[in-house]
């Protein structure tokens, strides 16, 4: 937000003293959101082993604002999926994708989540993407504590783009409302 | 070398190689004496037998009930799909049946009924052991070989809306299918819980959904 302050219309000496300060509505939402992500961990094999690690003390993954994995998703923003999906496991994936509320994010940790891993058969999903839409893939079998948190920082980056006053232009627009241009 | 009837439980022997098909040879030859049996010329490292479909039954629980076997435990039964497989002639598929004694170390013991493709059924064994329920279930969605009298020929493994079966050497490995909903497997837990005096308030509706619903799609 320092960078509103340099460019705002009241002189940087008085600025400093003032009690208030501008700065965009986008700005302030996407600190909000990206600096309070809430996970869902949807773990179904070996890669939520290394998320219990980057949950616990030493990687403390809590340390970006993921504070509180949330087993429901309908309290939560992060969806992580870690591990294989299989077909059978689609229709629950996708269902839970779509009981969470919007803004919602997802990362796809590993391998297997990713484009399937090494399990080219008839009972793998090649890619979640496939059934939803992922926001960072992880690369790795399974990806260090490390990767999860580049992931992380990306993720938040990503949504420091993102406009919230766009968005809603858009499905005001979806939703048929005349707007101005 | 220890014979058939060893009773290892009480020496902790570990029984050798030699132990192993010595019980086998004896077992095959007291079954050859009482019941039409062949030899399994696939069978490269044991002595196993290939018994007729209408013996199985008759077999198996003699197995389990002479008390010099004991062949008292049932470790799995495997499909096989001979499609394509180097000299073998005869029906395109066998259920195996792998037996061992808990009281005999060296008593292991192999079954196999041979299957033709027209006539996909074979007798179940699910009242003489309990995992013959899922372990022929398992058999049924992989290979599609029905067991007769069976109480809940499902699939074990694959989605209900699952087409085919995927472990014979004719489906194509690679084949994607999509399904539209979940699977809840519940029926037997529900089904369990109300055996030990339960009340379900709220049951999940058993998976045997409308054709609409599959057509459809998601039953949401
Ligand atoms: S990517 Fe590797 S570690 Fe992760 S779920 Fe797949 S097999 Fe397991």
């Amino acid at each position: 937000m320092s960078a509103e302050i340099e460019n705002s219309p009241v002189p940087q000496q008085e600025a400093a003293t003032l009690p208030f300060l501008t700065t965009s509505l986008d700005a302030v939402i996407n600190w909000g959101r990206s600096n309070s992500l809430w996970p869902f961990p949807f773990a179904t094999a070996c890669c939520a082993i290394e998320f219990m690690s980057l949950m616990s003390a030493r990687y403390d993954f809590a340390r970006f604002g993921t504070e509180f994995m949330r087993f429901t998703p309908r309290q939560s923003d992060l969806l992580m999926i870690m591990g294989t999906v299989t077909y059978k496991q689609a229709p629950i994936l996708r269902r839970i994708y779509e009981q969470m509320s919007a803004p919602r994010w997802v990362i796809a940790v590993g391998a297997c989540a990713s484009s399937g891993g090494f399990y080219d058969s008839y009972c793998t999903v090649p890619g979640i993407d496939h059934i939803i839409p992922v926001d960072v893939f992880i690369a790795g079998c399974p990806p260090r504590p490390e990767a999860y948190i580049e992931a992380a920082v990306q993720l938040q980056e990503k949504i420091k783009d993102e406009s919230f006053l766009t968005e809603r232009l858009a499905r005001l627009r979806d939703r048929g409302e005349d707007l101005p241009s | 070398m220890k014979t058939l009837g060893t009773d290892y439980t009480k020496a902790l022997v570990p029984a050798t190689a030699a132990d192993i098909s010595c019980a086998q040879q004896s077992t095959f030859d007291w079954l050859a004496s009482r019941f039409p049996l062949d030899q399994d010329p696939l069978a490269k490292l044991s002595t196993s037998a290939i018994v007729r479909r209408e013996d199985l039954h008759e077999v198996v629980q003699a197995l389990r009930d002479t008390p010099e076997f004991a062949y008292d435990m049932l470790i799995d039964i495997i499909g096989i799909d001979y499609l394509n497989y180097p000299g073998h002639q005869g029906p395109r598929f066998a259920v195996t049946y792998l037996f061992k004694s808990m009281r005999f170390a060296a008593h292991r013991f192999q079954l196999k009924v041979l299957v033709d493709e027209e006539d996909l059924v074979v007798p179940s064994l699910h009242d003489l052991f309990h995992i013959a329920n899922w372990a022929e279930r398992e058999v049924w969605d992989l290979f599609g070989i029905r067991f007769e009298g069976h109480p809940n020929m499902k699939r074990l493994l694959n989605h209900f809306e699952f087409v085919g079966h995927p472990l014979r050497k004719d489906y194509p490995a690679q084949k994607r299918q999509w399904l539209s909903t979940n699977d809840p497997l519940l029926d037997q837990l529900e089904a369990r819980l109300r055996e030990n005096g339960m009340e379900l308030i709220d049951p999940i509706p058993l998976n045997t959904p409308a054709v609409e619903d599959v057509i459809k799609g998601s039953r949401r």
